[in-house]
């Protein structure tokens, strides 16, 4: 399991670039989230918790599921903001799906317009939390 | 405004003059004149002098019309000035400005794929350039107030 270090994956499905900048805040020393040994991954294919912001949609959930896929097993994802748990003011739109969970499966979902950085944090935690005690369904990938 | 003295020299070309609130002036032409207006705006500010930072489509069906706006920025001042002009809903077809002026290109994509505008002479149209593909496959122009979509 992901004990020590999971490394971050950050896609936008969508999104006005509010949710984005929030969770790009907490990769700063503010919130300095090296100390969870979280910090971002190079490439989709190191990365442990893929972070989706923003409304899926049409063409953008084709990508988001090929970026899952490529992700190497343990892996979870976490949705963050009001678009990206069911769609928001955006759903409904002939181009929209939804929110990221009718793509893949979502672990965690951090709600707000735009959630504030430490909930975005504070979900990661949850999220690794949840890992420990075993309450989180892997993917069944492996 | 310094920026739309600039646009003395094509005075001819515009039908109607007017502004969108605060101070952005909209200036209409007739559809068959938008090559020749914008060869003579590439003439007047050379090719570095401005650029069309988008393509406005808007279906009227109250009026039969479909109108469009080219929002051309006029530089180094960064002001913009809308062109605006109206074409007939039932047959929305105007002559791309695409190779006079490059950055017309994806505006000129979009309102086809969303409105269902014909840019004669734009070789680079195609359903699906924004559209998803279900949407494209009923044949339905989303952004068309009488869209079922």
């Amino acid at each position: 399991m992901i004990r020590y270090s999971p490394w971050l994956v950050h896609f936008n499905t969508g999104a006005c670039n509010g949710c984005d900048i929030e969770v790009l805040a907490i990769k700063t020393p503010l919130y300095d989230p090296e100390r969870f040994g979280i910090k971002l991954a190079p490439s989709v294919r190191h990365g442990d918790i893929l972070i989706v912001t923003g409304a899926v949609t049409k063409k953008a959930g084709e990508r988001l599921r090929r970026l899952y896929e490529q992700m190497p097993c343990p892996k979870f994802v976490v949705a963050v903001g009001a678009c990206a748990i069911s769609g928001g003011v955006f759903r409904g739109s002939y181009s929209v799906i939804g929110g990221a969970d009718k793509v893949v499966p979502v672990s965690v979902y951090v709600p707000g317009c735009p959630p504030r950085p430490e909930a975005v944090l504070d979900g990661v935690l949850k999220l690794l939390e949840m890992i420990s005690r075993g309450e989180v369904a892997e993917c069944g990938c492996r | 405004m310094a920026a739309a003295e600039k646009l003395k020299p094509l005075e001819g070309f515009f039908t109607r003059k007017g502004s969108i609130l605060p101070n952005r002036p909209v200036l209409e032409f007739k559809p068959e004149d938008v090559r020749r207006l914008f060869a003579e705006l590439v003439k007047a500010l050379g090719p570095d002098g401005f650029f069309v930072s988008t393509i406005a489509a808007t279906d009227l069906p109250e009026e039969g019309r479909v109108r469009l706006d080219y929002f051309v920025v006029l530089l180094p001042e960064e002001e913009t000035v809308v062109l605006r002009t109206h074409l007939p809903r039932d047959k929305p077809v105007i002559e791309s400005v695409s190779d006079l002026v490059p950055g017309a290109l994806p505006g000129e994509c979009e309102a086809y794929d969303l409105l269902g505008v014909v840019f004669e002479g734009n070789a680079h149209l195609r359903r699906g350039f924004l559209a998803p593909e279900d949407v494209v496959e009923l044949g339905e122009y989303p952004l068309r107030k009488d869209s079922k979509v």
